[in-house]
């Protein structure tokens, strides 16, 4: 749990403190935000099924991150840049739809 | 518990699909299951003061992280609508100021020619009427008139090729339709309320049409004062004719032509010519008669221009 309540602590004050994100990071954060959304939802169904751990639960979340970013950096370098980032967006959206259908199966029993 | 154990496999499994499958069926980190399993097994030490530290850091760090990430993909968009509303505000600024100053412009110029006019009132009466049948000729006083109203409506655009410009109406068909006019006897011309005089050009820029560099939009209005009837007879013998004939049948471009018993066309106010001049001394030795100034009539529809019938 201390995860968790890092986490929101670490939301509330960027929210108050305002950081701003250096420009040459600025074309991975909309795929860096899509896998943090997908690490997010793992972890919430893995507290539904009751095997949350806060370890893999940021491990997941930082290497999500860092492994989508440097995806998009890779396409970049290769020219391939927007195809890249289309394959991890279907990747991790279909990971999230089913996480989220899981977590549904546990919150609502259908 | 565990549906996305390793026993999780579903039905049979097409080893084409090997991809699809992991992603799909297993959506869930598998690092929680195995934890879970040590946990279980009682193989996994509970967590020192240290490694909860770290935890607690590096989560702190990922909040910031991903609300500075939300917060500035939030950002452009933002700013974005802010410059455009910035050069909405511009625009409509500037339009108005030009209108303010096309109004000074109307004004000091009807001041100009009732000051004109009553200087040439105490000449001769055939001198005055000499200025004035110049002034109508020249489009610098406002007419009105029994008359002709031609109209020309855009077509319908093509749908194979939407940005082609062939079912507009372009500056060379207001071109030819008012030489045309010229030469079947218009007294005067205007275009959409523009008064077409000696130096008025009709151009195009993109894809809209100036008229003395006013941008014009469909349906184009052409006001012509004169013998209406007389007109619309004669002009369907001309190339001009023929031209609407043929911009109608091809492109779908709409052509009505109406008779009117009133038409109140604006004038264009005093013109000043300009005259390029060669400077003495710098002229080349040329033939003589070869080296008469060059007036600035940039109009491509002047009266006298146009086909004669």
């Amino acid at each position: 749990m201390i995860a968790v309540v890092g986490l929101v602590v670490g939301v509330v004050a960027g929210l108050l403190l305002q950081p701003t994100v250096p420009v040459e990071l600025q074309p991975y954060l909309p795929i860096a935000v899509v896998a943090a959304l997908d690490a997010l939802f793992g972890g919430l169904r893995a507290l539904l099924d009751g095997i949350f751990d806060d370890r893999v639960f940021l491990t997941s979340f930082l290497s999500n991150v860092v492994v989508a970013a440097l995806i998009v950096f890779l396409g970049d370098q290769l020219g391939v840049g927007t195809q890249l980032s289309t394959a991890v967006v279907v990747v991790l959206g279909i990971r999230i739809f089913s996480n989220a259908a899981s977590i549904r199966r546990h919150l609502f029993k259908a | 518990m565990s549906r996305h154990g390793p026993a999780a496999a579903r039905g049979p499994v097409d080893a084409s699909m090997t991809l699809l499958n992991e992603v799909s069926r297993r959506p869930l980190d598998p690092g929680y299951q195995l934890v879970a399993d040590e946990r279980a097994a009682g193989v996994r030490r509970p967590p020192t003061a240290r490694s909860r530290a770290v935890v607690l850091v590096v989560a702190l760090v990922l909040g910031v992280a991903l609300t500075a990430a939300t917060a500035a993909l939030r950002q452009p968009a933002t700013s974005a609508s802010q410059a455009r509303r910035v050069l909405e505000s511009q625009i409509v600024d500037r339009t108005e100021e030009a209108a303010a100053l096309q109004d000074q412009l109307d004004g000091l110029a009807a001041e100009i020619g009732a000051l004109q006019s009553a200087l040439v009132g105490s000449a001769e009466a055939t001198y005055r009427d000499e200025v004035a049948a110049g002034a109508v000729e020249a489009a610098v006083l406002p007419v009105h008139g029994p008359g002709l109203r031609i109209v020309l409506t855009d077509g319908p655009p093509d749908e194979d090729d939407p940005e082609s410009l062939d079912s507009r109406v372009q500056d060379v068909d207001l071109q030819v339709l008012v030489n045309g006019l010229w030469g079947v006897g218009a007294e005067a011309v205007a275009i959409n309320g523009e008064r077409i005089g000696s130096t008025t050009a009709i151009r195009s820029a993109g894809s809209a049409v100036l008229v003395d560099l006013t941008p014009l939009t469909s349906p184009y209005t052409v006001e012509v004062v004169g013998d209406g009837d007389a007109m619309q007879t004669e002009l369907s013998r001309t190339l001009a004719g023929q031209h609407l004939a043929t911009l109608r049948t091809t492109f779908g471009i709409g052509v009505t032509t109406a008779t009117a018993r009133r038409l109140d066309l604006p004038g264009t106010g005093p013109t000043t010519l300009r005259e390029a001049s060669v400077p003495a001394g710098a002229a080349p030795k040329l033939a003589p008669g070869s080296a008469s100034g060059a007036q600035d009539v940039g109009g491509s529809a002047g009266p006298g221009e146009g086909s004669a019938p």
